[in-house]
């Protein structure tokens, strides 16, 4: 049983510890499974993935599983996209009926090889989840759409509770690690969903750390965001998922994280969450009430 | 009567893991949820609970110790 193996790079700090309860997190694979869906838990490998199929929840990633896309900081495939599958935004709602969600987060691969960029099937889910679970509040997780607005105004007349779009890392890191995305398009798209969707539509983003950011560069990125109101930001380790993705350059201490919570705060957020596990849809469904019953 | 524990997939990419270390030893009595090691993943460092009571009898792996899904890890007598 003991072979010969490369010792793994930097030690995880104790942080990265979290616990798996095999049975269920086997029940929640059958079902997704049986109704033939993607979760960006499972695609993108998430350390968080124990703890939320453990009770039940799960963000589902549609249009995949395979991205045109080749982010270096992604754990999920490139590849050649596969057809449409107009009766997944369907099984999403059934998935949401049967796991009893009251929030759900949909996220989706990119796909420049649709003439729609992969709006359209969005909407689709939007309306099949409205349809089937009227309560469920409904979070969406875009793509650029490469800063399409048609594409943009499809989503936005859905009417998910919450748009978030990843501006993923600081202005000078972006394009070391974002492929055909630029943090220009990025904030484009948030600041173009900020003015035309509804008052109680939030704006999302998140960024992850231990890229090699500086300080005065994630300050300036919250400055970039508040001057076009998004309400919401999520800050997490970023952890490398394996020896061909960009270099992870440090696990950020938790100071550091406290230290931009009340930066971020003082800004004017309506929301932050900042601690090392974070990820965009992590909790999701607590940091929308929070800030509805505030 | 022995029950075996097995390495369960902690990741759903990766099937080859570093075992970090024993939670338990041999001769302690496990409760169903207690954490019985600690296995280091692509991503995290995952705590395996036990999904039986009984006591720990075998542990047939090591701090370091690459391991594999499947793999036999560790007996528990139930009883």
């Amino acid at each position: 049983m003991k072979t010969e193996k490369e010792e793994p790079a930097l030690k995880k700090p104790d942080w990265l510890k979290v616990t798996y309860d095999q049975k269920k997190v086997d029940q929640m694979n059958d079902l997704l499974s049986g109704l033939k869906l993607n979760t960006v838990c499972a695609e993108a490998n998430c350390p968080n993935l124990g703890e939320c199929f453990g009770s039940g929840s799960a963000s589902f990633i549609i249009l995949g599983p395979n991205c045109t896309r080749a982010c270096r900081f992604c754990d999920i495939p490139h590849g050649h996209p596969k057809e449409v599958d107009l009766f997944e935004p369907l099984r999403v709602a059934q998935a949401t009926k049967k796991l009893g969600l009251s929030h759900v987060v949909i996220t989706s691969v990119d796909r420049d090889d649709l003439p729609d960029l992969g709006a359209d099937q969005f909407v689709r889910t939007i309306k099949a989840i409205k349809e089937l679970m009227p309560h469920t509040t409904i979070e969406v997780l875009t793509p650029d759409f490469q800063g399409r607005e048609d594409c943009l105004d499809k989503v936005i007349a859905a009417g998910p509770d919450v748009f978030n779009h990843n501006m993923e890392t600081v202005r000078r890191i972006t394009p070391k690690v974002r492929n055909r995305a630029t943090y220009d398009t990025s904030l484009h798209v948030l600041d173009y969903v900020k003015q035309h969707a509804p008052k109680d539509m939030y704006v999302k983003t998140g960024i992850m750390l231990g890229l090699g950011e500086k300080d005065e560069e994630v300050y300036q990125l919250m400055d970039d965001l508040r001057a076009i109101d998004v309400d919401f930001l999520t800050i997490g380790q970023y952890v490398q998922p394996g020896p061909k993705n960009y270099t992870m350059r440090e696990w950020v201490p938790m100071k550091r994280y406290q230290k931009y919570y009340k930066e971020a705060m003082s800004r004017g957020f309506k929301f932050v969450a900042s601690s090392p596990l974070v990820r965009s849809s992590y909790k999701a469904k607590e940091e929308l009430e929070a800030v509805e019953n505030r | 009567m022995l029950k075996e524990v097995h390495m369960p997939k902690l990741s759903p990419k990766s099937d080859d893991y570093f075992f970090g270390k024993w939670v338990k030893k041999p001769g302690d009595a496990v409760k169903t949820g207690d954490v019985l090691f600690e296995v280091e993943t692509d991503k995290v460092i995952s705590q395996v609970e036990s999904q039986e009571d009984g006591i720990l009898k075998d542990q047939k792996v090591a701090t370091g110790d690459s391991t594999k899904v499947g793999d036999l890890v560790a007996t528990i007598e139930v009883a």
